[in-house]
């Protein structure tokens, strides 16, 4: 391109140019000198790794969204914090209910004087004291069929007349007045749970905040937006939610009589975990919880102390911890590290009605012996995972740390020989199978790693990439073929592992794998009678057995947690199961503004 | 003679391409990755791409490993040069899917006109007012999931921009002489369109096409990002880049620097060159 | 009216007919078949297609979209309180951008040919061949965190607290940006210098920086403006790669999510305002056009 001569001119343009420079830089210096917000007392800042939906407890699904409403909310019944094996508390209930000897009739006290916080919804914006009315209000909430709450199943076909109600008012043939025999109120602080057969999950799921109270008040005067309106009796109450951004918490002054636990494992004094025990909680003012999908931002902000804690993200892993401890560079920046057992099983299922994969248990053991866990926890968990060898994971009743599933073991050569003896000698005539799993980059990881060890057998996988829902949908239609999926405990009880196989939850119940056996149902629903303890125990062996050698799953770990927090949160412990934990953290504010400087 | 024109023309642009260095410099480094990509296509070069070894997963770069190791211990030099052959497919069939479309709909539409001409502008103006971003993701929800249905579904989304420009210059050219001259002499509405007022207009589709191509090669990435990208296990610079979303706070940054780099020249070189070919090709810009 | 019609019939089929079974989704890890059946009732989707078609039709006509199946929150609020955010991260750097680009462009096609006008060139191409991704990941990392020059990631409500915020992704939506626009608007400088009026200016013997001031910028303003007015319907869903790694509460995020969770509802009235959107101003941009340029007609 030719160029044309100019003489003149050049002036104006330049000074336009300085004025563009000038402008950036201004810029620039001007968020430098932005002012840091001084250090606000006593407030927690923890941080959520997803977005929050709603804040009715009725609609909690997630851990999120629990995190947030098990703050606001209470039910009859929690955990202690700081004892392990998990033990149930009374939270509203002024003690553990009396429960008939048949196990059907179980009788609640509630605690004197409780009261909902203050809201608007209810006379002069004063929150009333709460009665067992209101309980029985709740729970019709969550069976009401028009509010589709997915928590529903913790109540379902164990209630008389519950079940009978949610269908009458789905066909409009009932209201919240009608009558339901199972939930009875003598008095406004009686309550009278009567079952239909023993259910002894009761207590755990009357721990969980989907049965937690709500006043009647602010379901009615919020209707539908009483998911942003949120009017509960717990320690801390909603002051401001940006949707999507952050959520602040503020302590709820109403709230009283509770005191920090006063015992715990014997580990926890050296910890410095008793150091505060029979104070009166809460000890924080302010809760800030901030919205944080990616990884990279959440971790980079949790170096530089905006969180109090946060889990590792996988690829993290090296640089927050060296040995099974935490990396000098994170201790120099006055960080600990917590370990937590987590109750949960990963496996891998086969779709047992597959005409290949559902017809020969040998093609299934062969593949499972071809799958190295080990290396799996390296790469994928680095090393903070154990193997699965059963579907009950460590902590929770029934967990046999010395039972070895004999094809939990890697062995390539026995694998092949299984191929051979299943009639798929080097994985000759065996079809492509497709193996389902999510989009994130680590599930997309585990999928090609799995891919890699059935090359080794001969066995052709073909990886299927699925966003959530298309997953779920694919395996509740029996769509899938093989996937891996991962179960975390809703209670610390191995009904809840073994109800993942019992044939009468087969899909789009949670038995995924469309497993059906005979024996293992019959023992399953006689184990279902009876209490916890080594009479269901044995029974439970049984099904176990009968697992091992069908082996309609391939068994996976049981995973760890390695949080790491900065020394100026104290009585940080994760529990395993609950949420509500906010109000035993305290801040030591000295020890923040001293450990924040050098960051 | 129209053809006399037309082939001086062509000349002309050839001439002013090799005269810039640049462009020419640009055209060798795409044929050296065109040249990768159909060795990788064949396994001819770097067997090691697929080795897996899970003692040495995240090695630095070294000797051995130019560029580092991935989390499976795989080389991610040759993971990166085996990703050009992803990046070409995915470029290249994209771009030709979107070509055929808009093409053909273009040139129907703006030399018939009429009906026709209405259908095709609804049909674009539809697809054009709902962002890409929904678009591809939900054909990819109907179809099997992988890299061939987003490549389609990128093709089939992505012909708008050149269907719009063709229709406007088969509308100017189907009233030009020699277009009614043709006509005149009995050539019927294929041959008109084809062996007359297609070749005229071919330049677009040239620039386009590499415009396309640039296109579809970062559309990857993001969607990759959205978990929509090729099969796990592909070598893939969007596969790459996404893995880095979870490694460049832990000092990994190898991975990101090889796919970013690969593509970097790849691109840079296609930008380049499609620059230096519409100074040549752009009749507007002749002469001066 | 019939583009709409168009719209409306394209989002619902890709929508309704693709994608998993919400009711699925939505009844949890342990619901019974039954539980689902009456998930799927509440939801309206036993309802026949064209019924439901109908029910979006009319959700349109009347501009109430319902809740969102996955978190339950009005779509009106929820779109509502994120273009807010949407726009505060998008808006700003565009504007940046196009003035910062049109300087640029104009000293390029000024010393065109020359060093400097080839390294603009060579630069703008250069930056256009980084992953969008790339450029956030590595800003934040080296920005916000190593150099400590930004806040990592946040969002404050008030408009006052907000803009350190926001001026990281500000940069990166610029950067991104730059390489494009420069390139366009540099060629239509070129076109415009070799105009015949500025060949009778200069004949004239006007000085040479006036042409550029004031003729050459005026006209060149025609074009450029039609490109920025059809840019800016895309300015409402902001950027969601942006959004979700600064923790900015927007609408790129919110479309993440219910493509995520195969929340219709929400797609389908974020695709019908993004689509309307985009009609207005390829109108308003037809308008535009022909106001300063009286040889088009408008039809």
């Amino acid at each position: 391109m030719k160029t044309m001569k100019t003489t003149i001119g050049r002036g104006s343009l330049r000074r336009s140019l300085f004025f563009c420079v000038g402008f950036i830089t201004l810029t620039l210096v001007a968020v430098a000198c932005t002012k840091e917000k001084s250090e606000e007392e006593n407030t927690l800042n923890l941080v959520i790794s997803s977005n929050v939906k709603g804040l009715d407890p009725i609609d909690v699904s997630d851990v999120y969204s629990s995190r947030v409403t098990s703050q606001i909310f209470e039910g009859l019944l929690s955990y202690h914090y700081l004892k392990r094996p998990l033990e149930i508390i009374p939270q509203l209930a002024a003690s553990m209910p009396t429960v008939s000897a048949d196990g059907l009739v179980h009788t609640f006290k509630l605690k004197k004087g409780v009261k909902f916080q203050d809201d608007p919804c209810f006379p002069e914006g004063k929150g009333r004291e709460i009665t067992s009315n209101d309980f029985v209000y709740s729970w019709r909430r969550l069976a009401d069929p028009r509010n589709r709450s997915e928590g529903f199943w913790v109540f379902d076909g164990h209630i008389k007349g519950l079940n009978e109600w949610r269908t009458a008012v789905g066909e409009g043939k009932a209201d919240y007045s009608t009558p339901i025999e199972g939930l009875q109120t003598p008095d406004s602080e009686t309550l009278i749970i009567k079952l239909t057969h023993p259910y002894f999950q009761l207590h755990y799921v009357l721990a969980m905040v989907v049965t937690a109270v709500v006043p009647k008040e602010a379901v009615e005067k919020y209707d539908k937006e009483i998911l942003n309106h949120p009017v509960g009796t717990g320690p801390f109450r909603l002051e401001s939610w940006v949707r999507n951004n952050k959520i602040v918490l503020v302590k709820n002054p109403s709230w009283t009589g509770q005191t920090y636990p006063t015992e715990g494992e014997p580990d926890d004094r050296a910890q410095g975990l008793l150091e505060d025990a029979g104070k009166p909680l809460p000890f924080a003012d302010k809760v800030v919880m901030t919205e944080l999908v990616e990884d990279q931002p959440r971790w980079l902000n949790f170096l530089k102390g905006n969180f109090d804690y946060a889990g590792i993200p996988k690829d993290n892993f090296d640089q927050a911890i060296s040995g099974g401890a935490l990396s000098e560079e994170l201790k120099q920046k006055g960080m600990r590290l917590h370990v937590a057992q987590y109750p949960d099983l990963t496996y891998v299922a086969f779709n047992m009605e597959d005409p290949v994969l559902g017809k020969n248990k040998t093609l299934r053991k062969a593949l499972s012996m071809a799958t190295n866990t080990q290396i799996s926890i390296e790469k994928f968990y680095n090393n903070r995972a154990i193997p699965a060898h059963s579907p009950v994971p460590p902590g929770i009743d029934g967990y046999d740390k010395d039972f070895v599933n004999p094809y939990q073991k890697y062995d390539l050569v026995k694998a092949k020989e299984l191929m051979k003896e299943a009639g798929f000698p080097e994985g000759k005539g065996l079809p492509e199978f497709t193996f389902e799993t999510t989009n994130s980059a680590t599930a997309r990881q585990v999928a090609e790693y799995f891919k890699q060890e059935m090359a080794a057998l001969g066995v052709q996988i073909r990886i299927g990439v699925n966003t959530w829902p298309e997953f779920t949908t694919k395996v509740k239609e029996k769509r899938a073929q093989i996937w891996g999926i991962a179960w975390n405990a809703d209670y610390p009880d191995s009904q809840n592992f073994y109800q993942l196989l019992y044939g009468k939850n087969v899909s789009p119940g949670p038995n995924g794998s469309n497993y059906v056996n005979k024996e293992f149902d019959e023992l399953y629903e006689k184990a279902l009678r009876l209490p916890m303890g080594q009479e269901r125990t044995a029974i439970y062996k049984k099904m176990r057995a009968i697992v091992v050698e069908e082996a309609p799953w391939i068994f996976g770990v049981h995973r760890l947690g390695y949080v790491p927090s900065f020394h100026w949160l104290k009585n940080f412990k994760p529990h395993p199961i609950i949420n509500d934990d906010v109000k035993y953290y305290r801040v030591d504010t000295k020890e923040k503004a001293k450990l924040k400087a050098k960051l | 003679m129209i053809g006399g024109d037309r082939n001086s023309l062509w000349w002309d642009a050839y001439r002013r391409v090799v005269k810039n260095r640049l462009a020419v410099a640009s055209f060798i480094v795409i044929m050296i990755y065109g040249l990768l990509a159909l060795l990788a296509s064949f396994e001819l070069i770097l067997p090691q791409v697929h080795l897996v070894d899970h003692a040495r997963g995240y090695e630095p770069p070294s000797w051995e490993h130019p560029l580092g190791t991935d989390i499976f211990g795989r080389d991610v030099l040759s993971r990166a040069v085996y990703g050009i052959k992803t990046a070409m497919m995915v470029g290249l069939v994209a771009t030709l899917i979107s070509i055929l479309f808009g093409v053909t709909l273009g040139a129907v539409a703006g030399y018939f006109g009429g009906k026709i001409d209405e259908m095709v502008v609804w049909l674009y103006t539809t697809i054009d007012s709902v962002p890409f971003i929904l678009l591809v993701p939900a054909l990819a929800f109907v179809m099997e999931r992988g890299i061939k249905s987003l490549v389609i579904a990128m093709g089939v989304t992505s012909w708008v921009g050149l269907c719009r420009l063709i229709r406007g210059e088969f509308l100017k050219h189907r009233q030009k002489d020699y277009v009614l001259a043709a006509e005149a002499l009995g050539a019927s509405h294929l041959r008109r369109i084809f062996r007359h007022i297609l070749p005229n207009v071919f330049y677009i589709i040239l620039i386009q096409f590499s415009l396309g191509f640039v296109f579809a090669i970062k559309s990857e990435v993001i969607l990759s990002y959205l978990g929509l990208g090729a099969e796990p296990g592909t070598p893939s610079w969007g596969l790459m880049i996404d893995d880095a979303k979870l490694e460049l706070a832990r000092g990994v940054w190898w991975g990101l620097a090889a796919a970013t780099l690969f593509m970097f020249f790849l691109i840079l070189s296609f930008n380049l060159f499609n620059d230096a070919l519409r100074d040549a090709l752009d009749p507007k810009l002749k002469n001066k | 009216m019939p583009i709409l019609f168009g719209i409306t019939l394209l989002t619902f089929t890709l929508f309704n007919v693709a994608g998993g079974d919400p009711a699925v989704q939505f009844a949890g890890k342990n619901a019974s078949a039954v539980q689902i059946e009456q998930i799927r009732h509440e939801l309206g989707l036993d309802r026949p297609l064209y019924q439901q078609y109908f029910f979006y039709l009319k959700q349109i006509v009347s501009l109430d979209f319902g809740r969102s199946w996955s978190s339950r929150q009005q779509i009106s609020t929820l779109i509502v309180d994120g273009v807010g955010a949407s726009l505060s991260v998008s808006v700003p750097p565009f504007f940046i951008s196009v003035a910062l680009c049109i300087v640029l462009a104009m000293f390029s096609a000024f010393f065109r040919g020359r060093l400097f006008d080839r390294s603009i060139m060579v630069g703008c191409l250069g930056l256009m061949s980084i992953s969008y991704l790339v450029y956030i990941m590595v800003f934040q990392y080296l920005l916000g965190y190593k150099m400590g020059l930004f806040p990592i990631s946040g969002w404050d409500a008030s408009w006052v607290d907000r803009w350190p915020y926001l001026i990281l992704p500000w940069i990166c939506i610029v950067v991104v940006s730059l390489g494009a626009n420069v390139l366009l608007y540099r060629a239509v400088f070129m076109e415009e210098i070799f105009q015949d009026y500025v060949r009778t200016a200069k004949a004239k013997g006007l000085n040479t920086r006036i042409i550029y001031l004031k003729h050459i910028l005026k006209n060149a303003m025609i074009p450029i403006i039609t490109v920025v007015v059809i840019q800016m319907p895309y300015l409402y869903t902001g950027s969601l790669l942006v959004e979700n790694f600064f923790g900015i509460p927007g609408i790129g995020g919110l479309l993440v999510q219910a493509l995520a969770n195969a929340d219709f509802p929400v797609i389908k009235a974020m695709v019908f305002i993004g689509s309307v959107l985009y009609m207005v101003f390829s109108l308003l941009s037809d308008l535009l056009y022909a106001l300063v340029d009286p040889r088009v007609q408008l039809k």
